[in-house]
């Protein structure tokens, strides 16, 4: 069944694309600008920006199938996702679940977010940021 | 060599045959599997009431429902597919003209499989090569027209149980298991099977939205749905769950789709016939 | 001493971000791009499992193509090759796995 894992090469070598030259132009543009904005704008890992993502119709969507603290109308197909931090204290092992969650499970509905590119690795981390203040 | 190739051959043999005596083809047995998941799942639902859908199952909605029906969003429709049924083609043929028993109380019977042409046959799809039979334009399967034929053909025929037959012909046999293989094949991007919602997660809430179960879940069709804003046929259910998982839809009456009918009906034998329905 | 040290990395930016707008797409690589993704689309296609996102990234890469945005359209194109390659893969994998979802 591994063969369904042949999505990831393109995936990552896109990505990686991507985050270059998205760099190369965060390092153009700092030339302009005062550094300390730049990297105090880096640190701040959003989690009102995962929140977004988490609720986002066109992204995470979690809200459809979970209930989530401060989300309305949420479904139930999934299990509520609270005590998030205590339940997942392995920062990869929930990146995993969003990824792909069939690779543990083969029959959950949960759709495999990371292998079927509906996130990026970086939406899914900052989503995580989101689901640990939950 | 010789020896070595022998060897290989019932090897081979020996793991393609439990495969094979395991995949075969047993309609009786899937339909009595399928009916006893829901049955246990839903202890509480009346078997007749699964039709119904989502109002089998949640007090309030079924509440909503019953208030609604007073004056059914889909009796326009039933007025209409009478008319037009009344009305006669150009060539002075009707649409009863085309069917057995003038086309009253026959909804239960499809689809069926028609040997002559090897191919599963829908009632849209039989209203349509009616359509074209008697030198008329063929509708569109979504809405409209489509929608209101079906509605009154269903209106006619309601309380008559599912009688899907799959006759003793293995190309019968074969549209039955491409039915039931893309009801459980996940596609689009979202990674979603027909089942993955409607059996695996029936019952249970996207949004606000409670899912259906698959048992029966074509007896009220053609249904009026709120979240269209009007009527919408079986095809128009098939192509708007493909798009929802982010699947590029079939065309109307694919023979993928017809398959699938095939084959969720005959899951559906002996429950009664409830179209037109309402929906969420 | 630091201000010349900040001048001259300062320069170096500078010849990295020139560099990189040197190396911009070009219709040449969109088409390229483009034709990679629409014959995996093709692929999908013929599995009977294309998705609407792939459908969708195509359209906005020639969008951008035609706006003359080359670095946009080549991004999308690759984007839309790796969606149809994974529906690709999604259907390969379900030819078998569809079976241990069926009730019994």
């Amino acid at each position: 069944m591994s063969v369904a894992l042949g999505g990831h090469g393109p995936y990552d070598s896109a990505m990686n694309c991507k985050t270059a030259q998205a760099m190369l132009w965060l390092v153009a543009l700092a030339v302009g600008l005062p550094v300390f904005a730049i990297s105090a704008a880096l640190a701040q890992t959003p989690a009102p920006a995962g929140q977004a993502l988490a609720f986002d119709r066109s992204k995470g969507n979690c809200l459809t199938c979970h209930v989530i603290t401060g989300g309305d109308a949420p479904g139930n197909v999934g299990p509520a996702l609270n005590n998030m931090k205590q339940r997942f204290p392995d920062r990869k092992q929930l990146a995993a679940i969003i990824f792909d969650e069939t690779k543990r499970n083969p029959l959950t509905v949960m759709p495999p977010f990371g292998r079927n590119l509906i996130l990026t690795r970086q939406e899914i981390e900052s989503i995580i940021d989101f689901l640990y203040t939950r | 060599m010789l020896r070595a190739m022998s060897l290989m051959a019932i090897f081979v043999f020996a793991l393609i045959r439990p495969v094979t005596a395991a995949d075969a083809v047993n309609p009786q047995a899937d339909f009595k599997a399928f009916r006893d998941y829901f049955t246990k799942k839903f202890p509480n639902v009346p078997l007749n009431d699964f039709v119904n859908g989502p109002y089998s199952m949640d007090a309030g909605l079924r509440k909503q429902w019953l208030e609604i029906d007073q004056f059914p969003p889909y009796d326009f429709a039933i007025d209409r597919g009478k008319q037009m049924f009344a009305k006669p083609f150009k060539n002075g043929k009707t649409y009863g003209d085309c069917f057995p028993n003038k086309g009253i109380g026959i909804r239960q019977n499809y689809p069926y499989f028609d040997e002559k042409s090897g191919q599963v046959i829908t009632l849209e799809l039989a209203l349509n090569q009616c359509r074209e039979a008697n030198g008329e334009a063929p509708y569109s399967y979504v809405k409209d027209e489509m929608a209101s034929l079906t509605a009154y053909m269903a209106f006619t025929s309601r309380g008559k149980p599912f009688d899907i037959k799959i006759p003793n012909d293995p190309r019968a046999l074969a549209a039955y298991e491409k039915g039931e293989e893309y009801f459980y094949t996940r596609r689009g991007q979202l990674n979603f099977s027909c089942a993955s919602c409607h059996v695996q997660s029936a019952g249970e809430h996207i949004r606000t939205e409670m899912l259906a179960p698959a048992l029966g879940i074509l007896a009220a069709m053609p249904i009026y749905r709120s979240e269209w804003n009007g009527m919408g046929t079986i095809s128009r259910r098939f192509v708007t769950c493909n798009s929802q998982v982010r699947g590029v839809p079939l065309p109307p009456q694919d023979e993928l789709y017809r398959d699938v009918e095939y084959y969720l009906s005959y899951m559906s034998n002996g429950l009664p016939i409830a179209g037109p329905g309402t929906r969420p | 001493m630091r201000l010349r040290l900040l001048f001259s990395m300062t320069g170096l930016i500078w010849l990295v971000a020139a560099t990189a707008a040197t190396a911009a797409s070009t219709n040449a690589d969109f088409k390229a791009a483009l034709n990679a993704a629409e014959a995996a689309e093709n692929d999908a296609g013929a599995l009977k499992n294309q998705w609407t996102t792939t459908e969708e990234t195509l359209t906005a890469a020639k969008k951008a193509a035609a706006a003359g945005d080359f670095d946009t359209a080549v991004d999308d194109a690759r984007q839309a090759e790796a969606l149809a390659k994974a529906s690709i893969a999604q259907a390969r994998e379900q030819e078998i796995a569809w079976r241990a979802a069926v009730i019994h």
